[in-house]
């Protein structure tokens, strides 16, 4: 899909119009950002946008984030115990020490 | 603090009460009309059967724009209209008022203080203070576009690399089942042989084209990315005044709203309702506003109004505003 986010109001008002009128382009409405759906359409109008605003329009192609491929399994693992976990108010970090997963600096360092 | 004070239950103050009209000297006027004859006044009355009146808008014109004028158009010296005036300039039979943001206007004019002008103040403040990086998005645009080249072309000669190798192949292979018979596949071996190092020359460059245009495309979206922080910040920032803006015009409103209730009350049953067959709701409106309101530069009133009034006399005592009547 395409994320586009508005960084000014005059931008924001022209996607909140753009959304208005396209509905059927439109996955989704947040604030000032939208998900337009991958059509010709969907970027016609990102174009539009970019056209009119220039900078203060950030236009990114999203994709469904499948943990199975794009995510380690210590990460999968680590994410599966901690929200298992048997107090709720332990920190992730004090949950993670003196076990195999990986302490949160760690994941926060490496890139996926 | 300039302003006057607003009590706690969000009313004007007993002193905001005792000098909320302009004082004498503020709402003394004098007009000069083209014929060369001036009037003063905190009232004129322009009406005369013998000689003719400068129109309306001609009048109104002067009012708000003072000095200097041209001859033929009337002149009129007076306090700088404030914010209230633009929203009561002429009060005649058919005047539309837009009674909310007169009634804002009104309490401004009035010095009222609302407890969100600190707020608004400071947002402002830091709006002001904020500059936001610029993004060059010609400079962006332009190194999406040659990466977006690099990796086409890359991708082009990459499947004509392909092609040729596989004939090159298939001519190496041929030139060892003809060994015994070489001729033309020697030279058309020799020919591919040329035309794949030279491609893959060609592609190694581009690939290297390829990797510098995604380097740059990555460092210019990491620049607009923070830049885009700071925007971030502005467009927070500029909702937190509209909010704040928003919330002094609601409390200015209901500052003013029970002075311009018990006003628009006491002139509904003032007005001669003989000599003004109907008074519009707006009319009445805008009366009331003009009554509350620190008015100090003239306001054009109709003749017909200002007799139903009780005559220029009263209708100054009613709406405590400097007049012409015409």
């Amino acid at each position: 899909m395409l994320l586009v986010v508005t960084y000014s109001r005059q931008a924001r008002e022209t996607l909140r119009n753009a959304c208005r009128s396209h509905e059927e382009t439109v996955v989704r409405r947040f604030g000032r950002a939208a998900l337009l759906r991958e059509t010709e359409y969907g970027a016609f109008l990102a174009c539009r946008l970019r056209e009119r605003h220039g900078g203060d329009v950030q236009v990114e192609r999203t994709e469904p984030f499948n943990e199975f491929a794009d995510a380690p399994e210590s990460v999968r693992e680590a994410a599966s115990a901690y929200e298992n976990r048997e107090s709720p108010n332990t920190p992730y970090d004090r949950f993670a020490a003196g076990t195999a997963h990986p302490t949160s600096d760690a994941m926060r360092e490496r890139e996926l | 603090m300039s302003g006057r004070g607003v009590d706690s239950g969000g009313k004007v103050s007993e002193s905001a009460e005792s000098d909320r009209t302009g004082g004498p000297a503020e709402q003394h006027f004098c007009v000069r009309l083209p014929n060369g004859s001036i009037e003063e006044g905190p009232v004129v009355d322009l009406r005369n059967p013998t000689r003719s009146e400068p129109p309306a808008l001609a009048l109104t014109r002067a009012i708000r724009s003072g000095c200097p004028t041209r001859r033929d158009a009337p002149t009129v010296h007076a306090s700088p209209p404030g914010r209230t005036h633009a929203h009561v300039a002429r009060l005649e039979h058919d005047t539309t008022i837009r009674t909310r943001p007169a009634l804002v206007a009104a309490a401004a004019d009035l010095g009222v203080e609302t407890s969100h002008d600190d707020d608004l103040a400071a947002a402002l403040r830091a709006l002001r203070a904020l500059s936001p990086a610029p993004i060059d998005d010609a400079e962006l645009r332009e190194a999406r576009r040659r990466a977006a080249d690099a990796g086409a072309e890359t991708d082009r000669l990459r499947e004509r690399a392909a092609t040729v190798r596989g004939q090159v192949t298939a001519l190496r292979e041929a030139a060892v089942d003809d060994a015994t018979h070489p001729s033309d596949p020697d030279e058309s071996l020799a020919e591919a042989e040329a035309a794949l190092s030279d491609v893959t020359r060609q592609l190694s460059a581009v690939a290297t084209e390829r990797v510098a245009a995604a380097q740059r495309l990555r460092l210019l979206e990491r620049q607009a990315r923070s830049a885009r922080d700071q925007r971030n910040a502005r467009i927070r920032l500029e909702d937190r005044v509209e909010n704040c803006r928003r919330r002094v015009r609601t409390a200015r409103v209901a500052t003013v709203s029970d002075a311009f209730d018990a006003a628009r009350t006491e002139l509904r049953q003032r007005i001669d309702h003989g000599a003004l067959a109907d008074c519009q709701p707006d009319l009445l409106d805008a009366l009331a506003v003009a009554r509350i309101a620190p008015i100090r530069a003239p306001v054009l009133v109709d003749g017909d109004l200002a007799d139903a009034l009780g005559g220029p006399d009263a209708a100054f005592e009613r709406l405590r505003a400097p007049m012409l009547i015409r």
